[in-house]
């Protein structure tokens, strides 16, 4: 026994410089690095465009309106005399940053409420597990338009607050699941027996196995924040005075921008949204494919 | 009968789980979110497992509905000063109605505000017991239920037709191509267009559709659900008008779903036909289509039809914003006006009655699914 383990190890050891780690295996992912990368052109315009435009260019009126994109207006003018390329540059850095914020406070509180859950069971995991079932079958938008209906006039933070509190369940569920079977595997016994304390095999032990999971969870996550902040915004219960890709689309369907054949004014955040949304599903593809190896058959 | 109809419990759990996934999935506008939850290892129960279990999703269900109740009552309440502020504040806002000071007085007698909040909360759930959801602000003095009444039919109309035809749609294509996919590149080209559709939010979609359909080239109207002119009959002339009002917002909804009964039904083909009872027919020189569409499509469908459940089960929560987009008269419509107008009475109540609804269709499909799967209960000579 104890030579096969042995073996067992020098060989792997022997093998690493070969294999590629977690990060390796990542880059090597075509839909992972296709879909960074279009995510990263979008941040990179966003935040090129927050850089380069002076305030002043932001108020309705600074530009003839109604101007089809061309070579002067880039991107065309709304009916209000707002530049569509500048009305962008706030709104996708805006629309990130709400996905940015739901999804790390969702994966964390689900995190959380996972590894308590699982870890420390009994009477504990069955109060939480009937918390988390409830979560996951209530359509959570609802709560969301109730909310979002008395706070009207929520900034972009709140807004993405609001959202990242009702995306706990899925990833509480999933990190629940993966406790429950991690638990009761020989490292965390020994460690167990070992006397390290509760909390530390949670951190030191279980994280690390848990971190890829948690990643393809935030992705998910970022989706659903995004595809939730466009969809209360079209409703009309997003942040009035700031600019989302939700909020572009609510303003020119205010604005009857279809009737004015201003299609440039809603197009953009339509195929932006579309896009964004691409990418972000060929990252969590990637992921998927690199956490779960039995999905990487298919080309 | 006597205990031989043994039920599989880690099955029941797994039952619900995969439910779980597809709600989460259902409600995201089409977005599966991770891999399903690894099955643990089988051991079998008897009816007294399946009553328990039916037990535990109907405290699931009290629970849920008891909760959103609650949240429904404290929410307005978190808001500084008064429940009413809001709707004060509104009608400061749209100048003033008539009657504004007797509607209010009416509300301070209907929410008891006067009370003690606990004695508030307890009025709050009787007036629900009796289904009084209060009055619409906005279109004084109509009681939301009524309201609520007038929407429902559009939607659950709307989303019936759509959820059928994408599912049958779906399944029918997805069979084909897991079938043949390797034989043909058209087969293998409507991979990607299928996950771009599901990628795609379905009211995105509905924006597109809007600009070339009605917009571009005006074939469908822009919106409504019939013409204006006409008064909703029985009638060819209206049914006519109403299928033709219908159609974009039903074409949005059907292609974006379609694009995961498609990609769920092919996955399902490609893993079966790999299964020895397939390469046995084979082996007996059945026709292609005979295996097909007698042997693995069959077997398909059970856990699609468990989807097709599952997408039933939400189909009050609709598709709200597509509504609102074709201003479709449905709750989304509804709810949609009732922000625009501060009506929060009529919000609160169709945010009410659609968790109301979805949460009691999963406890239905939690109850129905031991009973239409068959795995689940594997018992000696077991009935249905």
């Amino acid at each position: 026994m104890a030579a096969i383990s042995a073996s067992e190890i020098v060989e792997s050891e022997a093998s690493a410089p070969q294999q590629p780690g977690f990060g390796g295996i990542l880059l090597r992912n075509r839909k992972f690095v296709i879909g960074v990368a279009i995510l990263l052109i979008f941040i990179i315009l966003g935040a090129g465009g927050e850089l380069f435009v002076g305030s002043g260019q932001r108020a309705s009126g600074s530009f003839q309106p109604r101007l089809a994109p061309g070579p002067g207006g880039l991107l065309g003018t709304d009916s209000l005399g707002r530049s569509v390329a500048i009305q962008m540059s706030e709104a996708i850095p805006n629309s990130l940053q709400v996905g940015l914020i739901a999804a790390t406070l969702g994966t964390t509180l689900g995190a959380i409420v996972g590894f308590v859950s699982g870890y420390f069971g009994r009477s504990v995991d069955s109060v939480l597990r009937v918390l988390i079932d409830i979560f996951l079958s209530v359509p959570s938008l609802l709560f969301l338009i109730l909310i979002a209906s008395l706070f009207k006039g929520v900034g972009v933070q709140a807004m993405a607050l609001i959202i990242g509190i009702f995306a706990w369940a899925w990833p509480a569920r999933q990190v629940r699941a993966q406790v429950l079977s991690l638990k009761e595997r020989g490292f965390v016994q020994i460690a167990r027996l070992s006397g390290m304390s509760g909390l530390e095999i949670i951190f030191r032990e279980l994280m690390p196995h848990m971190l890829p999971w948690l990643g393809a969870n935030f992705v998910n996550a970022f989706i659903a924040a995004v595809l939730a902040e466009s969809g209360l915004s079209i409703l009309g219960l997003g942040p009035q005075r700031e600019m989302t890709l939700g909020m572009m689309i609510y303003w020119s369907l205010n604005y009857s921008a279809f009737l004015q054949n201003l299609w440039w004014w809603w197009l953009t955040p339509v195929l932006t949204l579309i896009a964004l949304f691409l990418a972000l599903y060929l990252i969590h593809i990637g992921f998927d494919e690199v956490t779960n190896p039995r999905l990487r058959t298919e080309g | 009968m006597n205990g031989s109809e043994a039920l599989n419990q880690p099955a029941l759990a797994a039952a619900s789980s995969f439910r779980q996934a597809l709600t989460v999935f259902v409600w995201w506008g089409g977005r599966s979110l991770g891999p399903p939850p690894p099955e643990r290892q089988t051991s079998s129960r008897t009816m007294i497992g399946y009553l328990r279990y039916l037990g535990q999703r109907f405290i699931i269900l009290l629970v849920t509905i008891f909760i959103s109740i609650t949240v429904v009552f404290v929410v307005p309440r978190l808001v500084p000063g008064d429940p009413l502020g809001a709707i004060f504040l509104n009608m400061a806002s749209v100048g003033g109605s008539m009657g504004a000071t007797q509607l209010v007085e009416e509300y301070r007698q209907l929410f008891g505000l006067d009370q003690p909040l606990w004695q508030q909360y307890l009025n709050f759930l009787g007036q629900l017991v009796r289904g009084n959801l209060g009055y619409s602000i906005d279109s004084f003095p109509s009681h939301v239920t009524t309201l609520l009444w007038h929407a429902l039919p559009w939607t659950i109309g709307l989303l019936t037709i759509t959820t059928l035809i994408s599912w049958v749609l779906g399944s029918i294509i997805g069979a084909v191509v897991g079938w043949r996919g390797r034989e043909s590149r058209f087969f293998q080209g409507l991979v990607p267009v299928a996950l771009l559709l599901y990628t795609t939010p379905y009211y995105i979609l509905a924006l597109i559709l809007v600009f070339v359909f009605a917009f571009h080239w005006p074939i469908f109207p822009i919106s409504g659900a019939y013409s204006a002119g006409l008064a909703p009959s029985f009638s060819q002339e209206f049914i006519l008008d109403m299928l033709h009002h219908a159609t974009l917002p039903a074409l949005s909804i059907i292609l974006v779903s379609l694009g995961w009964w498609f990609l769920s039904m092919r996955s399902l083909i490609k893993t079966l036909k790999g299964e020895d009872y397939i390469m046995n027919a084979e082996a007996m020189g059945l026709k292609e289509g005979r295996i097909l569409w007698g042997y693995a499509f069959r077997n398909a469908l059970l856990p699609q039809a468990t989807g097709l459940a599952i997408s039933m089960g939400h189909i009050v929560g609709g598709a709200l914003i597509t509504e609102v987009i074709f201003a479709y008269p449905g709750i989304g419509w509804l709810i949609f006006n009732a922000i625009k107008s501060l009506d929060f009475p009529v919000i609160q109540g169709s945010v009410l009655i659609i968790i109301v609804a979805v949460a009691s269709a999963n406890f239905l499909i939690d109850v129905a699914y031991p009973l239409i799967d068959p795995r689940i209960r594997h018992g000696a000579g077991g009935r249905a």
